[in-house]
C-alpha cells in the first residue's frame, strides 16, 4: 500500500463516517428543523468520498463522475435545506414569515 | 474484500435508518430522510462502482443525485399544501 492509497483510505473512512453521523442525526433528532441540520454532514461526506476516489484513481472517468456527484450535492443540498424549512413552516403555520404571536421583532425595510 | 466494498456495505446499511424515519415519523420528517438518503445512496453507488472497478456505473450515481434533488422538490410542493 502506497502513501497515496493510505491517504485515500483515510479520507474515504472520514467520508463514510460523516454519512453515518448524518443518518444517526436524522434518526435521533426531535423535529424536522433539528433533523435538517444533518443534511450538512451528508454533503461533507459526499465531498470526502469524491476526494478519496480522485486520490485513489487519479484523473479517470470515475474520478470525473465523483466530482460531478460532489458538485451536484454541494449545489443542491443547501437549496434543498432552505426549501424544506420553508415548506415545513408553511405547512405548520400557513406562512413562512414570522407571525405576531411568535414575538419575533422584524425591522421593516 | 477490499476497503471499498466495506465502505459500500456501510453506506447501504446507512439507508435503512432513513427508511425507518420515512415509515414511522411524519411526512415532513420523512422528506428530510429521503433528502439525506438520496445523498447517501448516490455516494454508495459511486463507491460500489469503484469497488467493482466498473467506471461506467458511476453514471448511476450522477443520475440518482440529480433525480433525488428533483424528486424531493416535488415532495416539498405536496408538503406546502398539506395543512
Amino acid at each position: 500500500m502506497t502513501a497515496r492509497d493510505a491517504v485515500g483510505y483515510v479520507i474515504l473512512g472520514l467520508g463514510v463516517a460523516c454519512e453515518v453521523v448524518a443518518v444517526l442525526g436524522i434518526v435521533a433528532m426531535r423535529d424536522i428543523f433539528d433533523r435538517l441540520h444533518y443534511a450538512g454532514p451528508a454533503t461533507l461526506g459526499a465531498l470526502m468520498v469524491a476526494a478519496a476516489v480522485w486520490i485513489y484513481q487519479g484523473p479517470s472517468q470515475i474520478a470525473v463522475e465523483a466530482a460531478v456527484v460532489a458538485l451536484i450535492v454541494l449545489v443542491a443540498s443547501p437549496a434543498m435545506a432552505h426549501a424544506t424549512a420553508r415548506a415545513a413552516r408553511i405547512s405548520e403555520r400557513g406562512d413562512w414569515r414570522p407571525q405576531p404571536e411568535e414575538g419575533i421583532e422584524v425591522e421593516e425595510p | 474484500m477490499r476497503e471499498w466494498h466495506i465502505a459500500a456495505a456501510i453506506l447501504v446499511a446507512a439507508l435503512m435508518p432513513c427508511g425507518w424515519v420515512c415509515l414511522r415519523r411524519s411526512f415532513a420528517e420523512g422528506v428530510v430522510a429521503v433528502q439525506v438518503a438520496g445523498t447517501v445512496g448516490a455516494v454508495a453507488l459511486l463507491v460500489l462502482a469503484e469497488a467493482e472497478r466498473r467506471e461506467p456505473f458511476g453514471s448511476l450515481a450522477i443520475v440518482l443525485a440529480a433525480l433525488s434533488f428533483a424528486g424531493t422538490l416535488i415532495f416539498l410542493r405536496f408538503l406546502e399544501r398539506m395543512r
